[in-house]
């Protein structure tokens, strides 16, 4: 984009990046090296052997492959009774969804808090995923019915002449057409469920539920203020997603991108 | 929330879509019935989030601590009780500063470094890397470390003294003058990249022959960032100002870890104020539930108007540009 005719120009712009990103290790810089102060590496053996530290990591991969699993089905078979599918009054249900949109999820706490205590549902893991798929869904199901609404109608025909009922149709030509919309949305929910930390914070009342957006606190409790600990429990936290996103460039920013349509 | 401009366009770039696409007349009635397929996405989240706001609006009428305790009746004085709050028009204003802070570095930023990387740059990949990466961490977990950084032996203050700049340092969260902005800082420090991946998207869809037609016709690096690139990416910065608005109104795991909040209200927000009165010691779900509210109309509202007067400078341009940044990134 910027012209870099001379190599002059193009020193200058490679400095100029080199110093824009500083600022974004300082952070990552300061958690690793603070992590190591005192004992070193034993920072991070003690992390490791706390009772119940890989708790945290499975309890986080129930959460974000529940809401996977849900969102998943939920849209593709959404969007396409919206995309290909007769209903009756299907734009009105369609409008009631995205009225649903924009919702922040911290608005959902106070009545899900007091229903979930009714319900005796506090402390569980569904008090979690429910919100977090019902607030995807919507999303979801928007960019998944624009997608199939570009697979033409004419293949649905043809499959159907040739004797594929609608399931068949479904899932044997839509859902693997579908493939790379649904990479991003899974990405995009792996991410958000991964991360998510206010209901998590609100209905996993139990240490034993905790998920991994809870550890620093825990730690904090557990370690009172010893810094290093708590920072060696947040790099260890945060490397396989770091991890992950290197891994799957492409699809990471695909999905994130695909999140900012809302 | 661009659904209105969404929905208008699928209508008419794919007019059969609506009735099920089925081009020969006559034809509709051969088309399965789908109720059932819609339903369970529909009944989770129209039916938990629906509910979510009916009961938010009942529970805002009443007065209650939470558990077994009674609910009474109080009529509107929790939404008066909010408008008479200072902490709630100093969570307002925090907002809004928020949102225009992170907007704005979020646009510039974002921009130089699609810009930056779009150019002929070596290791850019590693570059790319470290600028994303704080999108993909949790700011849960970034939380200790920015805190290590902002505190009053930490980092910055560490860098102040290596550059001669001894005297401005202070306990940057501790105090109330300065706790808003490390909010702000932690947060920018996670928004840039998350600009920068859609506008380099972005940039890599606008048409190589107008660069280089600009190019020929004498335009510099500024030049050609503010005539062609700029408008290139509108519908990338109308969606990332609808995006953070959100943000900021809903902002939480920022505040809540690393300031509480606090010193004295120095760093509220409403979803930290939310939350005290959810799960806080001295709670009331029905506040709780008035706030929720409130921010609600706030949401809706504030995002339809920017909707409308984004659709009335650009009919059509904006839609076609969003939905490719998703399929081509």
């Amino acid at each position: 984009m910027f012209e870099t005719r001379t190599r002059w120009s193009q020193l200058t712009l490679q400095v100029l990046v080199t110093i824009a990103v500083i600022p974004f290790l300082i952070p990552l810089v300061t958690m690793v090296s603070r992590s190591l102060e005192g004992r070193g590496w034993g920072n991070y053996l003690a992390v490791l052997e706390v009772p119940g530290f890989l708790m945290f990591f499975r309890n986080s991969a129930i959460v974000a492959g529940a809401s996977i699993i849900i969102i998943y089905l939920a849209t593709m078979a959404g969007a396409f009774g919206f995309s290909k599918l007769r209903i009756r009054r299907k734009e009105l249900f369609f409008w009631m969804m995205m009225a649903a949109l924009t919702l922040p999820e911290v608005v959902l706490i106070a009545p899900l808090y007091a229903t979930a205590v009714k319900l005796g549902m506090m402390g569980t893991f569904w008090s979690v995923i429910l919100p977090i798929a019902a607030l995807q869904v919507p999303f979801t199901i928007l960019l998944t019915r624009g997608y199939m609404d570009s697979i033409p109608d004419t293949l649905f025909e043809a499959a159907r002449l040739d004797g594929a009922n609608t399931w068949r149709f479904f899932w044997s030509i839509l859902v693997p057409l579908a493939r790379p919309m649904a990479t991003a949305i899974i990405i995009l929910v792996l991410i958000n469920a991964w991360n998510s930390y206010l209901l998590p914070k609100v209905f996993l009342i139990n240490d034993n539920m905790g998920v991994v957006t809870l550890l620093p606190e825990f730690f904090r409790r557990q370690y009172n203020d010893d810094t290093p600990k708590i920072l060696a429990a947040a790099v260890v936290t945060a490397i396989p997603t770091i991890v992950a996103y290197i891994a799957l460039q492409k699809q990471f920013e695909r999905g994130m991108a695909a999140g900012a349509l809302k | 929330m661009a659904i209105l401009e969404r929905s208008a366009g699928s209508r008419n770039s794919n007019p059969g879509a609506k009735r099920g696409g089925w081009p020969r007349p006559g034809a509709a009635h051969l088309v399965p019935g789908g109720l059932k397929w819609i339903l369970p996405g529909f009944i989770l989240s129209v039916g938990l989030i629906y509910y979510s706001i009916i009961y938010s609006g009942y529970l805002s009428f009443f007065d209650w601590p939470g558990g077994r305790q009674r609910m009474t009746a109080v009529g509107s004085a929790n939404y008066l009780e909010a408008f008479a709050d200072p902490v709630f028009w100093m969570a307002i204003r925090h907002t809004v500063v928020y949102f225009v802070v992170i907007f704005t570095v979020q646009v510039v930023g974002g921009i130089a470094f699609a810009a930056a990387l779009h150019s002929k740059v070596y290791l850019a990949n590693i570059y790319k890397i470290i600028i994303v990466v704080p999108v993909v961490v949790a700011p849960a977990t970034m939380a200790p470390a920015h805190i290590e950084v902002w505190q009053t032996n930490g980092t910055f203050n560490t860098i102040l003294r290596a550059i001669g700049l001894g005297a401005w340092t202070q306990g940057w969260i501790g105090q109330s003058g300065t706790s808003l902005l490390v909010i702000i800082m932690a947060g920018c420090w996670g928004a840039i990249g998350f600009g920068f991946i859609l506008y380099f998207a972005a940039i890599g869809q606008i048409d190589p022959e107008i660069i280089e037609a600009a190019r020929i016709d004498g335009a510099g690096n500024i030049r050609m960032l503010a005539s062609i690139v700029l408008p290139g990416v509108r519908s990338v910065t109308v969606s990332l100002g609808i995006l953070n608005f959100m943000t900021a109104l809903k902002l939480f795991d920022g505040p809540w870890l690393l300031t509480q909040g606090g010193p004295a209200h120095s760093s509220e927000f409403l979803g930290t104020m939310i939350y005290a009165e959810t799960a806080g010691s001295s709670r009331n779900l029905g506040y709780a539930a008035a706030l929720s509210i409130i921010l609600l109309v706030l949401a809706v509202g504030i995002s339809i108007v920017i909707q409308m007067r984004s659709r009335e400078k650009s009919p059509t341009g904006a839609r076609k540009q969003k939905v490719k940044v998703a399929n081509d990134v």
